[in-house]
């Protein structure tokens, strides 16, 4: 009785609490991330923008246009054409579109490829001024998108 | 299909060539459903180890009252409809109970056709509430005798009901969005 | 005598939301008031209304799997092992024990997440500032082991039906490990700033008492439950992912009262991480996804599978008519219907007490709406 009574006329309760936030005062427990000058690290698998790869030896799009990707996609946001070409016989992407604003990022067209071109990369800086912006050609996907990079 | 068997008065319909590849529950609850109920339960099925009985929608408040107080089923978990508009009777009722003392599940089903009001079961769960209110607001089931029948997840004065077959997945309230959006479409 | 019309009051009606901070996203309550005290209450959802099972109709199995992340997204982990299990029961495959395991490590640490988050908002709608920024801290460390396993943080689409599709990468055990060894002494820094805090039990002793009987009544399962003395837990009631292998305790209970909710969401989350040590020693070898015909067609049916996710009991109910989509998907959300269980633990409170009683019942509009 006298000893709750002396607990809370000394404020035990509050200095057990202040006692835990000072001891997480320490100036290495720092988390915040100077963004725009450090850009953070994302981990390997991370989901960000689509990307078309190209063969490193030859440049030729890796793309073999069977158009599983848009099959795959839940939102059905891959439109593609592919033509034969005349001299392999072979089928050939034509044109790509990737509409990124209504992409969720669940990695499933990814997955479908079965030549690794469509890959989602680590770049996360997507957004555009216009909503036709986030609508992604050929040469969007094959070259990435380039945001600023500050200086600081 | 072999769990929609239609009330004694109407013809049987046409068997799909695919059907649920059910086999008969047999347990002591089940018997004294049977007992209990008669006529009233057509069947009592079990399908990937899940039991469920399927009733007449007249009897279903009173199998659900007989359940939670002779089987101790003491938990309302869901109550949902399924729509299938080929059939006579388009919707199908589904109440998923459970026993905490039994640790068993069973589901208690019923076909209804369109227009027919099922007595509320919110008597006897109050979780069925706002679970009868959902499928009210999805399929336009209406629930009678319940205290509060009101569009729960949609705004109040939307016209049509989402989750029936023949509302298509672009299809939306034109007017409402109009009127209170002020854009022409939401897609 | 004091005349009898100056005490006589009218009843107010207060609108709550959509936009208030303490609502945890875009819950309205109109609180029908006299004076302070809560005379009624409505909630008017929906405004986060998707349409999820409608989604689900027009989509393949499959490509279903990322939208189930999108309804309580502070456990989405949660979310896609109820609908894989579901589809799983469906066409009658079993994950391969190595994923089995996996997904309990991952939905383990999920559940810690969605705690972390609940107790850093909780504490703040309180009036605590402090502990949200702990929570956040360790919580950012689970995000970070989801991130290097999955590539993403928030909705994860960890699993596939079958199992899962990505490996482990390495040193994911060891970053598990040391997660634990950090976490649980953390636990404790919370407790040591909460438990025993004046203005914290004031707050929170009995205030939105439900008892094991309206529990049941209401379907409010989860923490709220067990901590009205209910010991029921779908992990151990109906093991599903091999849990009925590890070790663990239900934490309960025994007042159905806000503090209460708070002791067992704390020792839950002790308990999460005596699983995930468990789990991590002894990850088995092998598959990590079963044999799944690539074109999905489960044989006409129906089936219900529900887990115990962090906020009370996921239910999955899928009728398949034969076809590559389901039928019929539907969501039982265990924060709809923990919901609404809010106007009985409300009434005859003070307007204060809302709030903290929205946040002990721990809801994410995502899955409340669908």
């Amino acid at each position: 009785m006298i000893r709750a009574f002396l607990k809370r006329v000394f404020l035990v309760d509050l200095f057990e609490g202040l006692r835990v936030t000072f001891r997480n005062q320490k100036p290495k427990y720092i988390y915040t991330e100077q963004y725009p000058a450090q850009r953070p690290k994302v981990a390997e698998r991370y989901r960000g923008a689509p990307r078309l790869n190209l063969n490193p030896e030859t440049g030729e799009p890796l793309c073999i246009g069977c158009n599983l990707c848009a099959l795959a996609c839940p939102e059905s946001l891959i439109v593609m054409t592919s033509i034969r070409d005349e001299k392999t016989k072979r089928k050939t992407m034509n044109t790509f579109l990737f509409d990124t604003s209504r992409c969720m990022f669940c990695g499933l067209c990814e997955e479908a490829c079965p030549s690794d071109a469509l890959e989602l990369t680590q770049d996360f800086e997507l957004a555009t001024y216009t909503r036709e912006g986030q609508i992604w050609d050929r040469k969007m996907m094959e070259e990435g998108p380039k945001p600023t990079r500050y200086k600081c | 299909m072999a769990e929609e068997k239609p009330l004694p008065p109407k013809p049987a319909p046409p068997k799909p060539p695919a059907t649920m590849a059910v086999i008969p529950w047999q347990a002591e609850l089940a018997a004294r459903l049977k007992d209990r109920f008669g006529d009233r339960i057509s069947e009592l099925s079990s399908y990937l180890g899940q039991n469920f009985a399927i009733a007449q929608p007249e009897a279903i408040v009173e199998i659900l009252e007989w359940l939670k107080s002779e089987g101790d089923f003491d938990y309302l978990v869901d109550i949902t409809a399924v729509d299938w508009p080929k059939k006579p009777d388009r919707f199908e009722l589904v109440y998923i109970l459970y026993s905490f003392s039994r640790n068993e599940r069973v589901r208690v089903k019923a076909s209804i056709p369109e227009g027919f009001r099922p007595q509320s079961a919110a008597g006897v769960h109050l979780t069925a509430n706002w679970l009868e209110r959902e499928v009210f607001d999805m399929f336009g089931i209406e629930f009678s005798g319940h205290p509060d029948l009101r569009r729960i997840l949609m705004p109040e004065d939307w016209q049509g009901y989402p989750l029936r077959k023949d509302y298509p997945i672009l299809q939306q309230d034109e007017h409402w969005v109009h009127e209170n959006v002020g854009i022409e479409s939401g897609q | 005598m004091p005349d009898a019309t100056f005490l006589d009051s009218t009843e107010l009606v207060l609108n709550m939301g959509p936009q208030h901070p303490s609502t945890h996203g875009v819950l309205r309550v109109i609180l029908k008031l006299d004076g302070e005290k809560v005379l009624g209450t409505d909630c008017v959802i929906g405004y986060l209304h998707r349409g999820v099972e409608k989604i689900a109709e027009n989509r393949t199995y499959v490509q279903f799997n990322p939208y189930v992340d999108r309804m309580d997204y502070v456990a989405a982990v949660s979310n896609s092992l109820g609908y894989c299990l579901a589809v799983e029961k469906l066409i009658n495959v079993e994950a391969p024990p190595r994923a089995q395991t996996v997904r309990v490590i991952l939905t383990e640490l999920n559940r810690i997440a969605s705690h972390l988050l609940w107790l850093g908002t909780h504490a703040l709608d309180i009036g605590a500032l402090t502990p949200v920024f702990y929570c956040f801290r360790e919580r950012e460390e689970i995000l970070k082991i989801f991130e290097n396993y999955c590539g993403a943080r928030l909705t994860t689409h960890a699993f596939r039906i079958g199992g899962l599709q990505y490996e482990l990468y390495e040193g994911f055990e060891q970053e598990v490990k040391a997660f634990c060894d950090m976490f649980l002494p953390k636990v404790a820094e919370y407790e040591e700033l909460l438990t025993n805090n004046r203005i914290w039990v004031k707050r929170l002793q009995n205030i939105g008492i439900l008892t094991a009987e309206e529990c049941k009544q209401y379907g409010v399962t989860g923490p709220v439950l067990r901590a009205a003395g209910v010991r029921w837990d779908l992990r151990k009631a109906q093991p599903y992912c091999g849990y009925e292998k590890y070790d663990f305790l239900i934490p309960t209970r025994q007042n159905g009262d806000t503090y209460d909710r708070y002791l067992v969401r704390m020792e839950e989350m002790r308990q999460s991480v005596r699983i995930i040590r468990q789990a991590v020693e002894g990850i088995p070898d092998g598959p990590a996804i079963a044999k799944v015909p690539k074109v999905l067609k489960p044989p006409m049916g129906e089936a219900y599978v529900s887990i115990e996710a962090p906020k009370g009991e996921l239910g999955y109910y899928i009728v398949s008519d034969g076809s590559t989509q389901p039928y019929r998907v539907r969501v039982r959300p265990p924060s709809f219907v923990n919901l609404q269980a809010l106007d009985r633990m409300v009434r005859g409170a003070l307007i204060a007490d809302v709030v903290a009683v929205i946040g002990t019942l721990d809801i994410v509009l995502g899955e409340v709406d669908r």
